[in-house]
């Protein structure tokens, strides 16, 4: 037997390496039928084998899994990301039970009845309705598994044998099945001088009780049904064979009739009937109704979603091919590393493909700005024509979706306190009518939206004096007139003598700014006094993938984009330690830079070589040092979660060839937040 | 005819039991998604220290918080029984993936509603709110964590950075 | 007496210990592995007993007996099916296919023999 169990552990491996490929799968197509089949027949196989193969734990283990699958390709539950995550986990499960063997160590132990309990609650949730699960099962059958009586009358037919059927093999089976009273009628015995021996003539009265249901006795007799006269009747919902005067009633009646009539019977029974409650299965029922209709709702917006999943593959396959080019370096196999290098180029293209699909123009979010400058205009008593240039620009539909409320206020402040009323506008010998433009172009990868106005612009003493009373800059403080303007951006920033009802809501440019740098854009502003207000939003063409250059500091892998990268430089640890006002020399120019090993509070001695990575800042370039350079790379961007929402320098993470995880630097927010410090602590 | 009765009163519970230091703590399995081995964590530069860094779970990444830097405990070197239990909780009404580092995880335990004893308002030096209560064994008892109500504070720990980082203790009482 | 018995799985694991212990007992035994494989053990061999699992790439289980009940040789002959799945309208399709009868997987030596033996005299 060992030997087959050991080929038994090789094909289980292939299995669960099977199964979690078809999860990930059906992770991107729910809908899929073919794959909810799949993944039912791969547990199957792998709980045939293992129970086989005494492996009980991954038998009873798969057995659990298998039921929720078996819910799911019938339509009684549907596949959902909870579902799909406990499934997950429990391939790592299996696998490690697979490979350790069933005695193995606490943690293994716990994560087994963990993900066991969460496997029962899944299913129970949506067979049985109760309260718990796993200790009322083990004591109390009946509550759940609802016993009921049968009566079943088999006849053979006198040529059964002949079929290579023996009657008492079925009769054994209805006993496997639940609890019998078996009565044996041989009435119909010819004398012995007549009696064929090949023949059969005696015939069957059976009560069984049973939670199995009707088609599981069916199931007995299905490969006998041709050779013999069957008759299954349900008789209680209850055991009556627990019942002493039930079987009191029938042993009479066996003996005095020859044939039973089932109405006498449930008549009987009738009264016992009624001491169950069957609001259980109601129950059921309606639970069962609730999860068909939710099967229903699923994909309305059809196209959008596929667009989205065929993203998610293109991501995905943008991490593999890393994982490639990662393993294509170290093996050193020949030949591998052109084979990675045509994958990476066909993998950019595709991608590059892929997100262009998605694009949509610029054009389709004028209409509401159209509207509220046509509304507001009215209601505020000026005239103003909204003009848009360049509208046939194209941006990632996710993009345009997040840039919808930023341009409304930005519009709505423009309005409010930006243009002047008729009158004024004719004192200053403006025409009339006000513009409002909103013109878009590309610069790069990037698309520029730049909205105009050509009201009475921001006067910088306001805001000085306003920034002065919110204590947001001490009074004698120097700034130029970008920095002045860029205070606006400050939260609890609002140039508004007064709250109008139009923009004064309580939300700053500050929301504008942070709603823009969460798409990755960045947004500045221009004012010329008596002349107009400019805005300038830079938007990243997509949202998901950014071409990023690997660096290292200590044990930790940061990707700083490439868009803002301008050169590399390789400088002895000492001299960056030794320049004076953190400036260093590249080739004809000096340039500051920040030490990211002390910002980032990083232990340890750095290496006797390091890199500067020089960035471009506005109009500066600014060098960021690190340990090493590690190459270009196609970084997948995922958000860094929720609790790190505060950490403005780093804008997501990414994961490596090798599994772990490197974090993407915002260079610009990173040298905002550093650059004051720096200057102080450097030198 | 005999009567069995369900007591549908007397909810049931699963728990799942993690060690910190010589203490042990549980949460409803119904928070736990699934238990990983220790792996290399990708320590976010800047942040504080019970805030770990992130790893990779299946292509997304996750937050890491130490328990113990959490309940205010000293740090310890990690074993082989050293663990990240995934949890799934509730911010602001936001569902929220986040790992949690332990010592060790124990064991799966079914705990009645009515086992469940009330937390003791003096003897512990755990602010109350984030205990649903306490499980008593042979020798010693599990406090049972409400997780959500743990992390709910995540917020305003981070706001104030540089105020106390340990949510959990009560310098108060002790 | 040891019968000729035909016995098809994708498992090479179920395969070789379902023949062992027929072996054991005193049969000869032959192997498919999958349905569209074992077709050519119909021509030739005179088998006394199939057993075949159902869930099998190729061609599956129903569809194998669908071919050998077509053949003359093989009208009569029972053939088993050795299988996890436990459904009913399965159990019925492979019966109009031409099925003997149902064995569920896992089993233990004895049971296999047992139920053999329930077809086989």
């Amino acid at each position: 037997m060992e030997k087959f169990r050991e080929k038994f552990i090789e094909e289980a491996s292939d299995l669960i390496n099977e199964l979690e490929k078809l999860l990930l799968e059906i992770e991107g197509d729910k809908a899929n039928n073919e794959l909810i089949q799949q993944i039912f027949r791969v547990m199957h196989s792998l709980k045939g084998g293992s129970a086989m193969f005494g492996f009980h734990k991954i038998d009873q283990f798969t057995h659990h899994l298998e039921n929720i699958y078996d819910l799911i390709r019938n339509d009684k539950l549907a596949i959902s990301d909870d579902i799909l995550d406990v499934t997950l986990a429990s391939v790592d499960h299996l696998r490690n039970l697979m490979h350790e063997g069933d005695d193995s160590d606490t943690r293994n132990q716990v994560q087994h009845d963990l993900l066991l309990s969460k496997i029962l609650q899944i299913s129970d949730e949506n067979t049985i309705n109760k309260v718990t699960s796993l200790t009322i099962q083990e004591t109390d059958n009946r509550a759940i598994d609802e016993l009921a009586t049968y009566y079943i009358s088999f006849k053979p037919k006198k040529n059964i044998f002949k079929f290579g059927t023996n009657p008492l093999y079925l009769i054994d089976e209805l006993c496997d099945i639940g609890e019998t009273k078996v009565f044996v009628r041989t009435d119909n015995l010819p004398d012995f001088d007549s009696l064929i021996s090949t023949e059969c003539h005696i015939y069957w009265d059976i009560f069984l009780a049973t939670n199995q249901g009707i088609n599981a006795i069916g199931e007995v007799f299905i490969f006998a049904d041709d050779q013999c006269d069957l008759k299954v009747n349900k008789i209680s919902d209850i055991n009556l064979l627990e019942e002493e005067s039930f079987l009191g009633i029938i042993d009479e009646t066996i003996k005095n009739q020859k044939e039973i009539d089932i109405n006498q019977l449930t008549q009987l029974t009738h009264d016992l009937e009624k001491v169950f409650i069957r609001a259980q299965k109601d129950q059921i029922k309606e639970k069962l109704a609730t999860t068909n209709v939710d099967t229903n709702i699923s994909s309305i917006r059809v196209s959008s979603d596929k667009l989205d999943n065929l993203i998610n593959w293109v991501s995905e396959l943008v991490t593999i091919q890393a994982r490639l080019s990662l393993f294509a370096k170290e093996t050193e196999t020949n030949g591998l590393v052109p084979i990675a290098e045509e994958v990476e180029k066909i993998t950019r293209r595709l991608r590059d493909d892929v997100f262009s699909i998605r694009l949509i123009p610029v054009e389709n979010m004028l209409t509401r700005f159209q509207r509220l400058v046509r509304e507001l205009s009215h209601q505020l008593g000026k005239d103003v024509v909204f003009k848009t240039e360049g509208t046939e620009t194209e941006l990632d539909k996710n993009i345009i979706e997040a840039l919808a409320d930023p341009i409304l206020h930005i519009i709505r402040n423009s309005l409010d306190h930006g243009i002047e009323s008729a009158e004024e506008r004719q004192k200053q010998g403006k025409p009339k009518r006000a513009t409002i433009l909103l013109k878009a172009f590309y610069s790069g990868t990037n698309v520029i939206i730049e909205i105009t106005d050509d009201g009475k612009g921001i006067d910088p003493d306001k805001i000085i004096n306003q920034a002065i009373l919110k204590g947001l800059i001490a009074p004698d403080t120097e700034l130029n007139k970008k920095e002045i303007l860029d205070l606006l951006f400050q939260p609890g920033f609002s140039t508004a003598e007064k709250v109008t009802k139009v923009s004064g809501r309580g939300v700053g440019m500050d929301v504008v700014r942070r709603k823009i740098t969460e798409i990755r854009g960045e947004v500045d502003i221009d004012s010329e006094i008596n002349e107009g207000t400019k805005l300038t939003i830079k938007l990243p063409l997509t949202l998901s993938i950014i071409d990023g250059l690997l660096v290292q500091i200590d044990d930790t892998k940061f990707v700083i984009p490439l868009s803002s990268v301008d050169k590399c430089f390789e400088f002895k640890h000492t001299v960056l330690v030794n320049s004076v006002n953190n400036l260093i020399r590249t080739d004809n120019n000096e340039i500051a830079y920040l030490n990211l090993r002390n910002l980032f509070k990083v232990e340890g001695e750095a290496p006797e070589t390091e890199h500067v990575v020089a960035v471009q800042f506005g109009d500066l370039k600014i060098g960021l040092s690190v340990d090493n350079i590690i190459g270009q790379y196609q970084a997948v961007l995922k958000p860094l979660g929720k609790l790190y929402k505060k950490q403005q320098s780093i804008s997501g993470a990414t994961i490596l060839g090798d599994g772990t995880v490197a974090l993407v630097l915002d260079t610009n927010q990173l040298i905002t937040q550093f650059a004051q410090d720096e200057t102080k602590i450097g030198g | 005819m005999e009567e069995k009765k369900v007591d549908i009163i007397d909810n049931v519970n699963t728990y799942l039991s993690f060690k910190l230091k010589d203490e042990y703590f549980a949460t409803n399995v119904k928070k736990v998604l699934t238990i990983l081995e220790m792996k290399p964590i990708t320590k976010v530069p800047n942040s504080p220290d019970y805030m770990r860094g992130v790893i990779n779970l299946r292509g997304n990444v996750l937050s890491v918080i130490d328990m113990r830097l959490k309940f205010g405990m000293p740090t310890t070197e990690f074993t082989t029984e050293t663990c990240i239990i995934v949890i799934n909780i509730e911010i602001d009404n936001e569902e929220l993936q986040l790992g949690i580092l332990v010592d060790a995880v124990d064991e799966v335990l079914e705990i009645k509603d009515s086992e469940i004893g009330e937390s003791p308002s003096i003897g512990t030096k755990y602010k109350n709110e984030f205990l649903q209560g306490m499980y008593k064994l042979e020798d010693g008892f599990i406090m049972l964590l409400d997780i959500d109500q743990i992390f709910k504070t995540e917020d305003t720990i981070l706001n104030k950075e540089a105020e106390s980082l340990v949510g959990l203790v009560d310098i108060t009482e002790s | 007496m040891g019968k000729k018995i035909l016995i098809i799985d994708d498992s090479e694991s179920i395969r070789e210990v379902v023949s062992f212990t027929l072996e054991n007992a005193g049969h000869e035994v032959l192997k498919g592995i999958d349905g569209k494989d074992a077709l050519k053990f119909l021509d030739g061999s005179h088998l006394d007993l199939i057993i075949t699992d159902l869930h099998m790439p190729n061609m599956d289980g129903i569809e194998f007996i669908k071919n050998a009940r077509q053949k003359p040789d093989y009208q009569f002959v029972p053939i088993l099916f050795l299988t996890t799945e436990s459904q009913t309208a399965k159990k019925m399709e492979a019966k109009d296919a031409g099925a003997t009868g149902w064995i569920i997987k896992p089993f233990v030596p004895e049971k296999l023999l047992a139920a053999i033996n329930k077809v086989v005299r």
